[in-house]
């Protein structure tokens, strides 16, 4: 019976549903987090009675044919890539991106992986990390006599250095930023890599063409809206029951088949 | 004498059917832009040697048959997304897409660029401008799209979204994937196609209602099983007491 089955298809559908609702509303307080969307498309169709097909020899034609859906997939999870909020920390080394780009962030194993969290540190030689210990491009190095570190919009890093009245200028954040940020792959951590989906990274610098500006002392919340997330988990909750009733009654319709001949 | 059982017999074939339909819609209700359908039932009268000069005429059987299962295009609720690349058609109209099989047509405006710069579907299919596909280049920024279908960045327009209509809203097949195919040719809306950007029309399966349907289904498969029952025992009744008789 198709029924069971194309209902059973609506409740894992509605499964994926509630696992990414879940995990966009537990990191609704992450740093920089991007919340993911579920995108639903309808399975293949049987054609029964094709519309257009003739119903008589007088060239009378079927309005609508008979079109059975076979029920629903998951098609993407895509992330909403828009701005979250930037909310001040008042740390020096916290900078959020207003705008586009996303921090170049040099992994244990040499690759690159690209982060919005702009959370960082500092490790024991000095270097601009992030909470994981990993450099960010350029690795700046803060040298040890630095009073006090400015970060400009532009990410240049100025270090006020004792006994000195200028400031010292100790690099710039580089930024990268990508045609299709939706097709970047995310691996934890905050950090995503690029995939063939995405495209190259072009890199550049904050506030040049096609990037945003950088704030020190601020961080990008996460764009997950709870309200939204809560409505979102009813209608899926909702959904899932209703399509659990779909089984039901085509449960008890095949009982009532079976016990039409007793015995 | 086998009648009533395949009159009974044909209903329960088209509630199966229309089973499917509820059950197709209920696993859709939040597929963006999904159009509902219904299922349509006619009487089949049977096409059976009869004569009307006997006393009691002989009556004529009618069958139940499934007539077709008309879309329901009216347009679902709007959900405001934020997303710069989402549009939702208002009113009448569908956004037009390149598939490999030839031109598709979906109400489902959950749009990405891809890694090439085109604006494609979520699976991957080219969007349609009026003129061509829309393709944005790499350093772009500030893609928005206007009421009229104007997809633009900071550099300017970069083309317009196609909208098309069809006369008939029933000359279109469900393909899958959010898609339909025409099978009558479909025709620019014109100055009148709108967009909502920024927005994704939901399901239009209005899910009280198909519950309502599903209840009436289950009841009335129910109600014609018991009748199968019963005609069933009726002629289990009458086979042991004509033997009696003989007895």
């Amino acid at each position: 019976m198709r029924a069971l089955y194309t209902a059973a298809s609506g409740m894992a559908a509605q499964e994926t549903n509630v696992q990414v609702i879940s995990n966009n509303i537990a990191n609704v307080r992450t740093t920089g987090y991007k919340r993911q969307r579920v995108h639903f498309q309808d399975l293949l169709y049987e054609n029964f009675r094709r519309a257009g097909s003739a119903t008589s020899d007088q060239n009378t034609q079927a309005p609508a044919g008979v079109f059975i859906g076979s029920g629903v997939k998951t098609a993407a999870t895509g992330r909403v890539m828009n701005q979250g909020n930037v909310s001040p920390t008042e740390k020096e080394y916290d900078v959020a991106i207003k705008g586009e780009g996303f921090f170049k962030v040099r992994l244990p194993d040499g690759r690159t992986a690209y982060t919005r969290d702009g959370g960082f540190d500092l490790d024991s030689q000095g270097q601009v990390v992030t909470k994981e210990g990993y450099l960010v491009e350029p690795g700046i190095i803060v040298p040890q006599t630095a009073k006090s570190v400015s970060i400009n919009n532009q990410g240049t890093v100025e270090a006020t250095v004792t006994g000195q009245t200028a400031p010292q200028a100790l690099g710039q954040f580089q930024l990268s930023r990508f045609v299709n940020k939706v097709g970047l792959e995310s691996i934890g951590d905050n950090l995503y890599v690029e995939t063939p989906g995405s495209g190259p990274a072009i890199d550049g610098t904050a506030n040049a063409e096609g990037f945003g500006g950088l704030q020190q002392g601020y961080l990008e919340d996460a764009n997950v809206n709870a309200v939204t997330e809560i409505s979102s988990l009813i209608s899926a909750q909702r959904a899932y029951e209703m399509n659990s009733k779909v089984i039901v009654a085509a449960d008890q319709m095949m009982q009532a088949t079976s016990q039409i001949l007793r015995g | 004498m086998e009648n009533a059982l395949l009159v009974g017999l044909s209903r329960q074939m088209a509630l199966r059917r229309e089973l499917d339909v509820i059950a197709n819609n209920m696993a859709n209700v939040s597929t963006t832009g999904f159009k509902a359908r219904s299922a349509r039932f006619s009487e089949f009268v049977m096409p059976v040697a009869r004569d009307d000069n006997f006393l009691r005429p002989d009556r004529r059987l009618s069958y139940v048959i499934d007539q077709g299962t008309p879309i329901d295009p009216t347009s679902g609720a709007l959900e405001r997304t934020g997303n710069p690349l989402d549009a939702a058609v208002k009113g009448e109209g569908y956004f037009v897409v390149q598939t490999p099989g030839g031109e598709r047509y979906t109400r489902s405006g959950a749009f990405e660029i891809n890694s090439r710069g085109e604006l494609v579907t979520q699976q991957g299919h080219r969007v349609a401008g009026e003129n061509g596909p829309i393709v944005l280049a790499p350093g772009e920024t500030g893609i928005r799209m206007s009421a009229d279908g104007t997809v633009s960045t900071d550099q300017g327009q970069r083309g317009k979204l196609r909208l098309v209509r069809f006369a008939n809203p029933q000359a279109i097949r469900s393909e899958g994937d959010n898609l339909f195919s025409a099978t009558a040719p479909a025709q620019p809306v014109g100055p009148t196609g709108q967009i909502e950007p920024g927005a994704l029309e939901r399901s239009n399966v209005k899910p009280i209602l198909e519950m309502s349907r599903l209840l009436d289904v289950q009841r009335t498969y129910t109600t014609i099983a018991g009748l199968m029952s019963k005609v069933d025992e009726l002629r289990r009744t009458a086979i042991s007491r004509l033997a009696d008789q003989q007895g």
